[in-house]
């Protein structure tokens, strides 16, 4: 018996169907959904709600609008809020700057060994917990031996008053966060660096010996959706940012470090007054989308 | 003859027999009461000190006698609450709740916690030495009580203390500890601060959270003849007794190391313990801190008195936990609970407990002359427990909110942020609006704390 075939053998899968994408999407989508999607419209619906566990008698009836106009009259979430913004620009322009002086030193040619311990050694406080970079604040900014004072009375400048005065605190938890993410930046901005064609760089480095024209005109394009990403993080980083400030400070002194995480998981879990701090998370929810549109929009930019 | 001693001994052996009579009996009694609940688990938070290192300890010997498996875990304080109440509203697997004495009026209006009276009405599971007079009544009033009824049984006790460097006092020409915080101020103020030499009179632990608002702010209420609270529960802040024992911790900060605010429990401890500070006034419970040398310079130079007094006399800072037996828990959960929780607070174990590490809250043990000399804290701290006042900081539910607010605002006012008077009206303000929404204005609420 013989057997003719036109065209090429293709036998078709029998277990190929119309609904085989989805089998295979289905565990991420429902994945995503249990841990992403639902907590968000579960915190969406307990907004609405008055929704105290610490007095479950009084029930959680729906209140409307009331959490959403309590938290927008109130002076201390403002407060906070503002602080934290305050915070967000002091620490971010210094991440990206020296992330990207670093990144720009490991992309130089030469010294292989040091550049490989180096960027090993970039992985660390990205890899140390937030509660343990708190600890290692309180060491640190400790006013009689903590190392920040060793180092300004090595200097011959008097030691500081870090965790126990306002300007003082706020400096440590700034400084504590620019030690924790700014090797994150510079990670973003090396692979970034490593984006741009060997070819390209060869070329323009022929062209012009200026190191800032090579940045600005060849560099900088190959950084610019890293650099978007990285707003888009540390601005959701920020606004939740709550474990490494509430061990070295609680907070204080005063209101001092009283950023709004810290804010809202007083609300929630000291006061368990979760429908006001579900509206407040909502509140950041939003925000933190609109600064994200607008990163994409203004920065964003495909290279060709 | 013969008659006569067999008599002798007779008497002699029913002496002996009496004399380990009660231990006997509780053993023998607690393992029968054991018996039919064998194996069943039993679980509850503890915290990383001294008074439940203790028990860890004797744990074991509890275990073997009972055949019921304790399991505990270890929690910061700070986070205590939040994980007890998450695991009530959530009918979680505590069986046993540890109560914070300002939090029993939130864990028993909630239903959280069972009254002991569901249980000593079974003899079969209860302690015939159980003798709740045997406790102080301040403790068990303070730690285990409200609304009238007993919940839980005081298990880790403290109450504020003078912890001071003797040596110091004495180089300065001092033989004694001050007895009010007048002498504080204007004594052994003066002459033991240098701040040249960076060293200072005395530390208040004034960190933000409970610390600013339990050991700070409201130690300098009482002692003044302020509170917190008057009787229709509106701020007694502004009053003059209040305002007095405000501005007196404000005027008290120069003899203060800088940065106070910025120092916990294990701040102050440690200022003291390696010489920093002369005095501080502190829990009992970190008396073990402070004559390990591992953690302490102090030696034989460390001295404990009762804290000082101030014009309405002396009312230390008063805190402790009870344990108490979770609603949620199964019945024989429930039973072998109850079974742990006398053990755990009974006279019989109270000399070992002690020895172990930890504060018992029964009056009996602190009358041996043993403990009596080997523990310099004992005295000063049965003095404390003899007169207080139960509501120190209130224990109604509305506490951790208000206490958020003094934590801030107290805060505020020692960095001179505001003044002592506008901190206190926004503090009463706040307050004010706290209990308004809590009812206690319209009536829906029993004026308790």
């Amino acid at each position: 018996m013989t057997r003719t075939t036109s065209g090429p053998n293709i036998r078709p899968n029998r277990g190929y169907g119309r609904w085989t994408p989805f089998w295979f999407l289905a565990p991420a989508v429902f994945t995503l959904f249990i841990i992403g999607i639902y907590p968000t419209i579960f915190a969406l619906v307990t907004s609405f709600r008055r929704y105290n566990i610490a007095r479950p008698r009084d029930g959680f009836p729906f209140v409307g609008l009331e959490n959403y106009t309590s938290v927008l009259t109130d002076g201390t979430f403002w407060a906070s809020l503002f602080l934290t913004a305050k915070f967000y620009i002091t620490v971010l322009p210094v991440e990206i700057v020296l992330g990207l002086v670093i990144a720009l030193l490991l992309h130089k040619t030469g010294m292989g060994f040091l550049k490989s311990l180096a960027r090993v050694t970039l992985v660390v406080p990205l890899a140390t917990t937030y509660a343990v970079v708190g600890l290692i604040g309180r060491l640190i900014f400790n006013r009689d031996f903590g190392v920040a004072n060793w180092f300004l009375d090595a200097l011959g400048v008097g030691g500081l008053d870090w965790l126990g005065s306002q300007a003082g605190a706020f400096a440590a938890i700034v400084i504590m966060d620019i030690w924790q993410w700014t090797p994150f930046c510079a990670l973003i901005f090396l692979a970034g660096l490593s984006m741009v064609p060997g070819e390209i760089e060869e070329a323009a480095r022929l062209e012009t010996s200026s190191k800032w024209s090579l940045l600005k005109h060849v560099q900088l394009p190959y950084l610019m959706p890293g650099l978007t990403a990285l707003l888009i993080l540390r601005s959701a980083d920020v606004l939740k940012l709550f474990d490494m400030v509430f061990v070295m400070t609680r907070g204080g002194p005063g209101s001092a470090t009283d950023l709004v995480s810290v804010y809202i998981q007083r609300v929630g879990f000291r006061v368990f007054d979760l429908g006001t701090a579900s509206a407040q998370a909502i509140l950041l929810l939003v925000i933190t989308i609109l600064l994200s549109r607008l990163y994409i929009r203004v920065l964003y930019k495909e290279v060709n | 003859m013969k008659r006569l001693l067999r008599i002798c001994a007779s008497v002699l052996a029913l002496a002996s027999a009496s004399a380990v009579m009660p231990h006997a009996a509780h053993a023998d009694w607690l393992e029968d009461a054991a018996k039919p609940l064998k194996g069943t688990q039993i679980s509850g938070i503890f915290l990383d000190r001294p008074g439940y290192r203790a028990i860890i300890k004797l744990l074991p010997e509890f275990e073997k006698k009972t055949g019921i498996k304790v399991n505990y875990e270890i929690v910061p304080y700070e986070n205590t609450r939040e994980k007890e109440v998450l695991n009530f509203t959530s009918q979680g697997d505590i069986t046993m709740a540890l109560v914070d004495l300002v939090w029993i009026g939130e864990f028993a209006e909630n239903g959280w916690i069972e009254p002991i009276e569901k249980f000593t009405k079974d003899k079969s599971i209860t302690d015939p030495n159980l003798k709740l007079d045997g406790f102080f009544p301040l403790l068990l009033d303070a730690f285990g009580s409200w609304g009238g009824k007993t919940y839980g049984l005081p298990f880790d006790n403290y109450s504020g203390l003078l912890f001071y460097n003797s040596c110091k006092l004495k180089e300065a020409g001092f033989d004694k500890p001050p007895a009010t915080w007048d002498e504080v101020m204007n004594v052994y103020g003066p002459k033991l601060t240098d701040a040249s030499k960076n060293q200072y009179a005395f530390a208040l632990q004034s960190l933000r959270g409970e610390t600013q608002s339990a050991d700070s702010f409201m130690r300098f209420l009482w002692p003044f003849g302020g509170s917190l609270l008057d009787k229709q529960f509106k701020s007694n802040l502004m009053s003059k007794e209040s305002q007095a024992g405000l501005n007196f911790r404000q005027a008290l900060m120069k003899y203060m190391p800088p940065g106070i605010v910025s120092f916990d429990h294990a701040e102050a401890v440690n200022a003291l313990a390696q010489g920093q500070v002369a005095m501080i006034t502190e829990w009992s419970a970190f008396y073990g801190t402070l004559v390990d040398p591992a953690t302490s310079k102090l030696g034989d130079c460390l001295a404990v008195a009762p804290e000082p007094a101030g014009p309405a006399g002396r009312l230390p800072a008063l805190g402790g936990f009870s344990l108490a037996v979770a609603s949620q828990a199964s019945d024989a959960q429930k039973k072998a609970t109850w079974l742990f929780i006398q053990w755990a607070t009974s006279e019989a174990i109270a000399k070992d407990y002690v020895e172990a590490g930890g504060v018992s809250g029964r009056m009996s043990i602190y009358q041996d002359p043993a403990i009596k000399a080997k523990y310099k804290f004992v005295e000063p701290m049965v003095a404390s427990w003899q007169k207080g006042v139960p509501e120190f900081r209130p224990r109604f539910p509305a506490w951790p909110a208000i206490s958020e607010v003094v934590a801030e605002w107290g805060s505020k006012m020692m960095l001179g942020q505001v003044s002592v008077e506008a901190g206190s009206k926004e503090i009463g303000t706040r307050m004010e609006d706290i209990l308004k929404k809590e009812g206690y204005y319209d009536g829906k609420k029993k004026l308790l704390q």
